[in-house]
């Protein structure tokens, strides 16, 4: 997508999104959002004032230079601990539902 | 208080009960606890006596209570983040911040309330209620660290950890008149700390005064093994420097003109030039500076904020922990009912534009152009800190506004965060000291130094206490 062009909000784009970020919205949410959206992805459009052809992204924060731990067996939490937070556990894994269902 | 413990006229037992007595009297109305922790805190004071009455192990810190926000993570303590999602989760480790004050004998009270995982800026976007202003209860205390300020200005904890992805510790401490460090990024390990933006987070202390805050840093900061972004410099004497601090001769501080500008509050405006005239009483030397990019910081800041936000929440799933909706037809239900139940709108706002603003096709003009303005601000910075040594700029364009007053506006919400994202941005450190109150609520002024400057932001601010008084002014509940 070039930059210049402006994004249109619609029903149909939030609902794609909702998916890929495993939301389920609803009716009203998805009509709140529309216009929120729209709104703040104009603002957000004096980006394309500047010019960043010859200038490099920055994602790292840290002055750091890649750092390595040395490779030492430390205490781990005992899997009981670990799992008492889980929603369903048996023996020592975390239940979930199953994942095919018949159509 | 540090010597009414070691001269053992009071002990840490004594302090702790009046703490959590008045939390219990007063807090109702505040609402700054999510978690107050009780019999804990109680069982942690009493530890500290017995180091007192054995002299050993000492700190300024040693039976010292605090709290801190509900992001950092706390062994079999909830700890909420304010989610929903996170309602009933208690970790089985404490974060390094906490782990550390936890071996100075420090006690803890409980966990603040705060905006649902940091997104917001008025502590209206909690899972649980609002945080109110102790200033004046029809007002936000800000955010996203709202709680921790709120209990430190009603007197409800002496100091309190916050945490600051987007000015979330400045503003809150501006809004409530206490005092608080953001702290150059990796100065303070977020191991543990339950993360909004990976690269913008970072832990700081919230206090009455300058001198207490650096009492809190020197427990907090330095390397941590734990996490690899954490600076491996070592840290300074920092309450030791400011005893010996007499003035401020030889500092340079910039005034970048971009921050006073339209918008900004009369008030505000006359309360931070009358600041800057008694920083140069004090010796420095105030020059204009300018930070050309700075109306892009917004669009920047909350581009890579929905990214990173959106990624790091995809962990909330109702799979291992937190809450999980499991009367469904199968796992993809599982994801799909738990996070529509879990998280907040706001949380919800973000997890989408950020969804967005990652997709295939969206990624360069959105994601990328972002990253990009960034460098260009982090380069402003660097330019502005060849001409001084240290910038001064208004924390928030106004004092605190109504509750209810942007909530239904998310745009106009992101706006009031208009002077301090850009910190976050850099990674720079930032202090903000209250210097004026307006109707009632007090006013914050922003101080901002180069990497790892903590030690200076600090004897500004510390200076600038010795002769004013506004750290010292209360709200009207403190005496309740």
């Amino acid at each position: 997508m070039s930059q210049k062009e402006e994004v249109k909000v619609d029903e149909k784009l939030v609902k794609e999104i909702a998916s890929l970020a495993r939301l389920d919205l609803t009716e009203e949410e998805t009509k709140t959002f529309i216009p929120q959206f729209q709104d703040i992805l104009k603002y957000f459009s004096i980006l394309n004032e500047l010019d960043t052809e010859n200038v490099s992204p920055a994602y790292l924060s840290s002055a750091n230079k890649s750092v390595t731990r040395e490779d030492k067996v430390e205490e781990s939490v005992p899997t009981q601990e670990f799992l008492s937070n889980a929603p369903q556990a048996k023996n020592d894994y975390v239940v979930i539902p199953r994942v095919h269902i018949e159509q | 208080m540090h010597e009414l413990l070691a001269s053992r006229k009071v002990s840490a037992e004594e302090l702790t009960r009046s703490y959590l007595e008045r939390i219990q009297r007063l807090d109702p109305q505040i609402k700054s606890y999510v978690t107050t922790t009780g019999e804990l805190a109680l069982e942690q004071a009493r530890d500290a006596d017995q180091r007192i009455k054995a002299g050993e192990g000492l700190t300024p810190l040693t039976g010292i209570p605090y709290a801190a926000k509900d992001s950092l993570s706390t062994r079999g303590v909830r700890t909420t983040c304010s989610s929903k999602i996170l309602e009933n989760y208690k970790p089985f480790y404490d974060c390094t911040a906490i782990r550390k004050l936890k071996s100075t004998g420090a006690v803890l009270l409980g966990k603040n309330n705060m905006d649902e995982f940091g997104m917001g800026s008025s502590t209206e976007n909690s899972g649980f209620f609002t945080t109110r202003n102790p200033w004046n209860l029809d007002h936000v205390p800000g955010g996203s660290s709202g709680g921790s300020a709120a209990a430190v200005a009603a007197g409800l904890a002496p100091f309190t950890l916050g945490e600051d992805t987007g000015g979330s510790v400045r503003m809150p401490a501006s809004f409530c008149g206490v005092t608080g460090l953001k702290t150059t990024y990796g100065r303070v390990s977020r191991y543990g700390l339950l993360p909004l933006v990976s690269s913008f987070d970072t832990i700081g202390p919230m206090a009455r005064s300058a001198y207490d805050v650096a009492l809190v840093l020197e427990a907090i900061a330095g390397h941590d093994p734990k996490d690899s972004t954490s600076r491996v410099e070592s840290i300074q004497p920092y309450s030791e420097i400011l005893k010996k601090t007499e003035n401020l001769r030889g500092l340079r501080i910039g005034i970048p003109k971009e921050y006073f500008v339209e918008g900004l509050d009369a008030e505000v405006d006359a309360s931070l030039r009358t600041a800057i005239k008694q920083i140069e009483g004090l010796g420095a030397q105030a020059v204009e500076v300018s930070l050309p990019h700075t109306q892009y910081a917004i669009p920047v800041y909350y581009l890579i904020l929905f990214a990173e936000a959106s990624s790091n929440l995809a962990k909330y799933d109702g799979i291992r922990f937190g809450l999980s909706e499991r009367n469904v037809e199968g796992l993809l239900d599982v994801y799909l009912k738990t996070r529509e139940k879990g998280f907040g709108a706001e949380t919800k706002r973000r997890i989408m534009l950020g969804t967005f603003a990652l997709s295939a096709g969206y990624y360069d003009a959105y994601y990328l152009k972002a990253q990009k303005v960034r460098t260009l601000i982090r380069q402003d910075f660097e330019k502005a800190f060849e001409a001084c040594d240290a910038l001064i700029t208004p924390v928030a364009p106004t004092t605190a506004f109504r509750i209810g007053e942007k909530i239904t506006n998310p745009l106009d919400m992101y706006l009031s965060d208009v002077f301090v994202v850009a910190v976050n941005l850099a990674g720079i450190p930032a202090l903000s000291v209250p210097c004026g109150i307006s109707n009632g609520l007090p006013i914050g002024m922003q101080i901002m130094g180069p990497h790892l400057s903590e030690e200076m932001l600090l004897r500004i601010g510390y200076m600038y206490q010795s002769q004013t008084d506004w750290h010292t002014k209360h709200p009207p509940c403190w005496n309740d």
